[in-house]
């Protein structure tokens, strides 16, 4: 039997089942698809904006004090989660994919899709280069006819906010032959030197000196780090990457190094197995059960973490009669069991949205509990997206409480559960 | 023909969340422009797809290989091959079959004729006249892998021949070996039978026809219900005497599994019966080994194996047992693959408009075994056509996973895929 049954492959997931790894455990993940983090920019987003509050945290480390005192931010030390993203940090470059962040303290702003500011605590080497600074001017460079990236279109909102900047638009063919690439496939054809040097070349007629260039985050799948420094050093300039809407190449690159990692270290990650039941007796789960092409398959674990995110992940479900659950063990929700009393009027209330805030309630363990607060199963724990008393949409939070509560729960696994006993 | 039903596929369309993400891992999407992927043709062309409607609004779902990749990628449950697998069965439908898919689909037609004179049906088949003949009129690609028929006699040959020496025993095993097995590679069903004697069972090989698959993926759907059938009224029986029914192709265990009575809406109590008690070898084993009942008196295998989960295994939602019951082989060294298909995709890739399409597809598999260095003298597969596909992109010899078992109890060869008589 193995130590410890990750459900759901998005951040969360992996990132525990890395750091229960590292300690020794044997591990095993499984996951209904692909996770979330394949929409996201692919940046760790800490603490972005406080409900209410217009204007973005400049340091998210001082402004999680305002948070509730449930927030999942709250059940940690603050020391103990910077040292997790720390951890991240370390781990990532060693998978050679770096991580930069300002100076530890506070947020950097980072250009979006639609040349808005995000605030973002750490990000891809490649996209830390979009820092606002007035002081450095930006082009930003599209392909004539990729979808949902408007070279013009940034460059307006940018210059707006007070970063100057100005557009230029490639021809499609520099990147691709064919026509309806999205951007995963045109970063594959990015792979190719032949394509980068196509790429660079272009960029030499419409660069000047002492700009620096801002491109869709289109440049290399499986070699970003190595088309990164080629551009750079063919053109003498600073080369950063803007994320794209979905997909979204810089979460794949993430996901991509973590699996590798986990792979190194024998932890096998099965997508496309959807739970589909579980049993459990007194207050043990035993075993949870998958979907196959004919019997349900059995998982047996010591201790299982919940990873499986929110609505969008796939970790809850809700219909039309209010019914807002939570999909593998129907966990008790914080989110009101009453459809009127999932949203605000607004869509972009400054409040965020009841249905985003609510989820797992969890002890200071991350072991879900009940109304009275004991835990609803003694061999359970979860993490990231689906933990209630945060809306990572109006926080701009998900990463970072991904990685943060990922760590401390499978730190918690690893300290209180005695594996060796279990064995028998 | 029979009605396409969409059932089961209509309410997964509404999960679409048109993330992308199966456009994204599309491994034909990817080398194709005459692919736009499986949001494309599946959820979003589905939306225009109206039973009533004569003719189908989108042919390009014709070069979906299958594979099921985007099925396993997808997080919110999307049965987007389903999808494709129903919208090309209505063009079939609609625009009848070109007679290459109709051969295609009858491997088992195909197999049996070849059988009575192995030597001359594959000089027939395998010289450059008749592979350029093929080509021009019958539009099959002549580079692509085509099997060769076994010329030692068929896999049931075989069983009549050692009848005598067959184990019996109160343990048995109804072994389901299907059609490649039985005309072009009865070696694998000798290396399954030998591997599940040696450990105590009784195998039971009964009258069983082609799984259909073949018919499925080229759209014929009414033909493939027959077959279906036909291995209901043959196999069910034993299912309700409670024995598994195990199989080495595994796209066929997919087939019997879940491919037909899901396409066909076959959820009659014995088609379920069927599917219950179907079960691929690797899961089977893996099942006795967790039960301690495997026996593991194994000899070293110095080998370095670049394996080959094919996407009919993924589609199982098993795992991947080859891998973990290969694990326990001492010697053995295997390199998991993570290529997303060999581009075969069953009969996908025979045909002349799709062979580059599928040798492209499969190239990330072909440099992923030739990066394994020079020492590797094998791949290995579960299933027959992804091998064949294999052994004509690298130039290396490809096995089943249940040779190598069989190797490593000493019973079988690799290198003459033949059984070591005692």
């Amino acid at each position: 039997m193995i130590d410890l049954l990750v459900l759901g492959a998005g951040l969360s997931g992996l990132v525990a089942a890395l750091r229960a790894a590292e300690e020794g455990r044997r591990v095993k993940v499984i996951a209904k698809g692909m996770g979330a983090h394949h929409w996201n920019a692919g940046t760790i987003d800490v603490l972005g904006y406080l409900a209410g509050d217009e204007q973005p945290v400049e340091a998210p480390w001082t402004a999680m004090a305002r948070l509730e005192d449930d927030h999942p931010y709250q059940l940690i030390e603050r020391d103990a989660a910077r040292a997790a993203l720390t951890w991240f940090q370390t781990l990532t470059a060693r998978c050679g994919l770096g991580y930069a962040g300002a100076d530890g303290e506070r947020n950097m702003l980072l250009p979006s899709p639609a040349g808005a500011w995000r605030p973002v605590f750490l990000a891809p080497a490649a996209q830390a280069g979009g820092e606002a600074d007035a002081g450095r001017p930006m082009l930003i460079v599209g392909l004539e006819g990729m979808r949902d990236f408007y070279p013009h279109f940034i460059v307006r909102n940018l210059t707006a906010a007070g970063q100057p900047a100005r557009a230029a638009t490639l021809p499609w063919s520099v990147v691709s032959a064919a026509r309806d690439r999205n951007s995963v496939q045109l970063a594959a054809l990015l792979d190719e030197p032949a394509a980068q040097q196509r790429l660079v070349s272009a960029l030499k007629l419409v660069a000047q000196p002492g700009e620096r260039i801002g491109l869709p985050a289109i440049l290399g799948l499986h070699r970003h780090t190595e088309v990164m420094a080629a551009l750079q050093r063919e053109l003498k300039c600073p080369v950063f990457e803007i994320p794209t809407l979905p997909p979204s190449v810089p979460g794949i690159r993430l996901t991509t190094a973590l699996r590798h990692e986990l792979e190194r270290r024998g932890v096998r990650v099965e997508v496309g197995m959807e739970v589909i039941g579980f049993h459990a007796e007194g207050d043990a789960i035993q075993w949870v059960e998958t979907a196959t092409s004919a019997r349900p398959l059995r998982h047996r674990a010591a201790a299982y973490l919940l990873a499986t995110g929110g609505v969008l992940g796939g970790g809850f479900s809700s219909d039309p009669g209010g019914r807002f659950w939570e999909t593998i063990f129907d966990l008790p929700l914080t989110v009101p069991q009453d459809r009127t009393q999932w949203f605000r009027p607004l869509f972009l209330d400054p409040q965020g949205q009841p249905a985003f805030r609510g989820g797992v309630s969890v002890d200071s363990s991350f072991q879900p509990v009940d109304a009275d607060g004991r835990p609803v199963y003694a061999n359970l724990w979860a993490a990231g997206g689906a933990l209630a008393h945060a809306d990572p949409i109006l926080e701009r939070s998900l990463e970072g409480i991904a990685i943060v509560t990922g760590v401390a729960a499978a730190d918690a696994i690893v300290r209180e559960r005695d594996f060796e006993g279990v064995r028998g | 023909m029979a009605p396409i039903s969409w059932h089961s596929v209509d309410l997964s369309l509404d999960e679409c969340i048109k993330c992308n993400i199966c456009t994204s891992y599309c491994p034909v999407s990817a080398v194709t422009d005459l692919f736009p992927g499986p949001k494309y043709v599946g959820p979003q062309a589905q939306r225009f797809r109206d039973p009533d409607q004569a003719t189908s609004p989108d042919h390009s779902v014709d070069y979906c290989s299958g594979c099921r990749v985007c099925n396993e990628v997808c997080p919110t449950g999307v049965k987007i091959a389903e999808l494709n697998a129903r919208a090309r069965a209505e063009i079939v439908a609609d625009k009848g079959l070109p007679l290459r898919n109709r051969l295609l689909g009858r491997n088992e037609l195909l197999g049996k004729l070849g059988s009575f004179a192995p030597p001359l049906a594959n000089f027939g088949l395998h010289n450059p006249l008749s592979r350029f003949l093929a080509e021009k009129v019958m539009r099959i690609a002549r580079e692509a892998p085509l099997p060769t028929w076994s010329t030692t006699g068929t896999f049931r040959d075989w069983l009549k021949r050692t009848a005598k020496e067959r184990r019996k025993s109160d343990k048995k095993v109804v072994y389901y070996h299907g059609c490649a097995t039985m005309y072009y590679e009865p070696f694998i069903g000798k290396a399954a039978v030998a591997v599940m004697e040696h450990n105590g069972f009784e195998v039971i090989v009964p009258e069983q026809n082609c799984c259909g698959l073949p018919l499925l993926s080229n759209g014929e759907f009414g033909a493939a219900r027959n077959y279906h059938r036909g291995n209901v009224g043959k196999l069910a029986g034993f299912a309700r005497a409670g024995l598994p029914i195990v199989g080495t192709s595994t796209s066929c265990t997919l087939t019997l599994k879940e491919e037909a009575p899901e396409l066909l809406d076959m959820d009659d109590e014995s088609s379920v019966q069927l599917k219950m008690a179907t079960w691929d070898i690797f899961e089977w084993l893996r099942e006795l080994h967790e039960a301690g009942d495997l026996r593991t008196d194994f000899r070293t295998v110095d080998l370095k194996l670049p394996y080959h989960a094919p996407c009919q295994m993924r589609a199982h939602r098993i795992g991947k047992p080859a891998l973990e019951i290969m694990a326990l082989i001492p010697g053995l060294e295997i390199a998991e693959s993570h290529a997303r298909c060999c581009g075969i995709a069953g009969t996908y890739g025979y045909k002349v408009e799709k062979y580059q399409i599928a040798m492209d597809v499969g190239a990330e598999l072909f440099d992923f075994v030739a990066a394994q260095g020079d020492g590797v003298t094998y791949s290995a597969c579960d299933s027959e056509t992804c091998r064949w596909q294999l052994e004509h992109g690298t130039d290396l010899p490809s096995r089943h996973p249940i040779e190598i078992l069989a190797a490593a109890y000493g019973l079988y060869d690799l290198d003459r895929r033949d059984l070591i008589l005692a």
